[in-house]
């Protein structure tokens, strides 16, 4: 009988999933991923999670809670680093930790650390680490991991080609529409892929966006090699991996004459994007005075607050362009 | 004999429930500021009473805009033809008051804004966060918690000699910071103007930070009453602030202009139900929607059993079997 596998629909599953899905099912695991985010999820996930933890942190709970009792295993691995040089969230570290203290009854969590940071070959290293749970010939796990890498490099590829990255893993938006512009507004959206791809938990804003006229872009459309360019050009190297990501994808909004507006959505009491969207404030007000605006999320489900910002947001916009040739009679 | 035409604009704010009636001219020819005390419909159906009991008989609706956290409910109730965000609103209404104004500070109950315009279009803004501390609602239940009427609370801040350091970044640190000082024997006078000092300190901080403010600086919203908070801003901005004469219906009077300049792009009839609508019994129920775990809390809104609107299903289920009266521009 296939092992079956639970891989929660939280966090690290909005950017590697489709690397995951490959690797185990090469190896001839059942996966099972949680349920798209409800309010039960994430009532779950609040009321069983540490108070100070951070929104999306609350939620990969309820995702545990939704998987845990119909699966063999539990895919939590340690995440430390996952680019060179760079850290990720030290919560992502400890997840399998927080998850094991958390609750009584458990399967079996696979935890392992995977740690980027000096070399890909401790990649290579976690990953037949990992594949040892379900298979024994190493060379078979070896074609796993090469046949996961190439899944997910086609998955970053649609998204450097324009596709996004939410409709790729979960096809419940309405699609973006192709083509012209047709006076449609393009807003970049700078966010964690688990905020911006969890249509629950930032109260369908990409659906929103979408039905109000405009396209919405994100960091995962800007390719790795204009991302490392632009970030390269900041006075010292960031620490982290969203934060050059997002960096990056700022300043190379600055080059481009087809971005009418930026939205940074943040999760409230997130440390690194309590920095980065700074960093990213500065860069587009500094140059270019570029329409900017930030969206703080949390557990509120009245969604009023959200709606009032974003349509003013979008009316602003419209009333600048429109505007655009207007010069004062008052000078 | 030729009916005169006017334009209604309704603000259904969090703490109060404004209406405005505007001629042709885009006079303010009557305003009515109610308290919302927790019941949007009652308030808003209420001034509609008012308001039909003290307009000419002659006068007639050609155009309705609704505004403020209440702005669908509103628009579902008396038929709205423009239901606009609050912020739009505001920055519409400043600008035809003070044509070339630069900033707008607004507070309001639950929320706070900054706007800024640049050659009389807004090109930047920002809302408060999660935290509604230094907004109306919060003064309001320091005033009754000290047992002084809201309209006197200014009033002590400016006879404060020596206004103590109250913590301003949260309501509940505010509160409690209060009490202490309270505890330890500082006159309520210093408590006020340091409150209201700290309120301004937190405006300043987590709103306008990093964006200019340049004259002229109108400051409107209910909490524009209060001369404390107008005196401590122009302590800590070392600039003079304008309070717009209808300062406190600000939102609704723009909820108007915006029907208007609707209306005259040529959008036909209007949507208003007419102010007969105010005798009419509005029920809304809340169900909680079993069709999947997301329990959505559906709201329906009916008059005299019949439904007339539907919100809050994330899927449409609910709200799709209806037209509802929600102008465009609404994301719901």
């Amino acid at each position: 009988m296939k092992k079956k596998i639970g891989i929660p629909r939280s966090l690290f599953y909005y950017q590697l999933f489709p690397f995951w899905k490959t690797f185990f099912e090469e190896l001839g695991a059942e996966i099972v991923v949680s349920d798209r985010t409800t309010k039960k999820i994430l009532d779950d996930g609040v009321k069983s999670c540490v108070d100070e933890a951070c929104l999306p942190v609350k939620l990969f709970h309820g995702h545990v809670i939704n998987l845990k009792d119909r699966v063999d295993c539990l895919f939590i691995p340690r995440y430390t680093s996952i680019s060179r040089g760079e850290y990720v969230c030290p919560k992502f570290g400890g997840l399998p930790d927080m998850i094991r203290n958390s609750f009584e009854e458990l399967p079996q969590i696979i935890g392992t650390e995977i740690n980027l940071r000096k070399s890909n070959a401790a990649a290579f290293k976690a990953a037949l680490e990992i594949g040892s749970y379900f298979c024994s010939h190493k060379k078979r796990i070896e074609r796993a991991c090469h046949m996961a890498l190439k899944a997910y490099g086609d998955f970053v590829k649609q998204g450097v080609n324009g596709k996004f990255p939410g409709d790729l893993l979960d096809g419940s938006q309405p699609k973006a529409v192709a083509g012209s512009r047709n006076g449609r507004l393009n807003i970049v959206v700078i966010g964690h892929a688990y905020n911006l791809y969890d249509s629950y938990i930032n109260m369908d804003l990409v659906y929103k966006l979408r039905c109000s006229n405009a396209n919405v872009i994100t960091v995962e459309n800007v390719s790795e090699e204009i991302i490392n360019e632009k970030s390269a050009q900041l006075f010292k190297r960031m620490f982290w991996n969203f934060g050059r990501k997002a960096a990056g994808t700022a300043l190379h909004i600055l080059d481009r004459s087809d971005i009418d507006g930026v939205i940074y959505l943040m999760s409230f009491g997130c440390g690194i994007d309590s920095f980065v969207c700074d960093l990213v404030e500065r860069k587009l007000r500094h140059s270019r005075d570029i329409p900017f605006t930030i969206l703080t999320i949390d557990e509120h489900s009245g969604e009023a607050g959200l709606n009032t910002r974003l349509e003013a947001f979008l009316d602003m916009i419209r009333w600048r362009k429109e505007n655009e040739n207007y010069i004062s009679a008052h000078g | 004999m030729k009916k005169t035409g006017y334009y209604l604009g309704v603000d259904v704010g969090s703490v109060s429930t404004n209406l405005v009636v505007m001629d042709e001219d885009e006079n303010i020819v009557y305003k009515l500021y109610l308290r919302t005390c927790g019941k949007p419909i009652n308030v808003l159906l209420d001034g509609m009473k008012t308001l039909a009991g003290n307009l000419e008989k002659d006068v007639y609706i050609k155009g309705v805009g609704t505004t403020g956290s209440g702005r669908q409910l509103a628009g579902a109730i008396i038929g709205a033809d423009a239901v606009k965000n609050e912020i739009t609103a505001h920055a519409v209404a400043a600008q035809r008051m003070i044509p070339d104004v630069n900033t707008i500070l607004e507070i309001g109950g639950q929320d706070s804004k900054i706007i800024i315009l640049k050659n009389g279009v807004v090109c930047d803004f920002a809302m408060n966060t999660v935290c509604a501390a230094g907004t109306g609602s919060f003064l309001d239940r320091q005033a009754s918690r000290l047992g002084i009427p809201i309209e006197e609370f200014g009033s002590y801040a400016l006879r404060s000699q020596s206004p103590v350091r109250i913590a301003g970044r949260c309501a509940v640190f505010a509160e409690s910071d209060m009490i202490h000082k309270q505890q330890t024997g500082h006159s309520l006078e210093d408590i006020i103007g340091g409150l209201c000092e700290a309120l301004v300190r937190n405006y300043l901080n987590n709103l306008a930070k990093g964006k200019e403010i340049s004259e002229p600086i109108v400051f409107q919203g209910g909490v524009a009453a209060n001369v404390g908070i107008a005196a401590a801003f122009e302590r800590a901005l070392g600039k003079r602030l304008v309070i717009p004469k209808y300062y406190d219906v600000m939102g609704a009077y723009g909820a108007a202009l915006i029907a208007k300049k609707k209306m005259e792009e040529g959008k036909g009839k209007t949507n208003f139900y007419g102010f007969e609508t105010a005798e009419c019994s509005y029920k809304s129920k809340s169900i909680e929607c079993k069709g999947c775990s997301n329990l959505c809390e559906v709201i329906e809104i009916s008059s005299d059993g019949e439904t007339i609107a539907r919100w809050g299903d994330r899927c449409g289920k609910w709200s799709a079997q209806l037209k509802s009266a929600t102008g465009d521009g609404s994301l719901m």
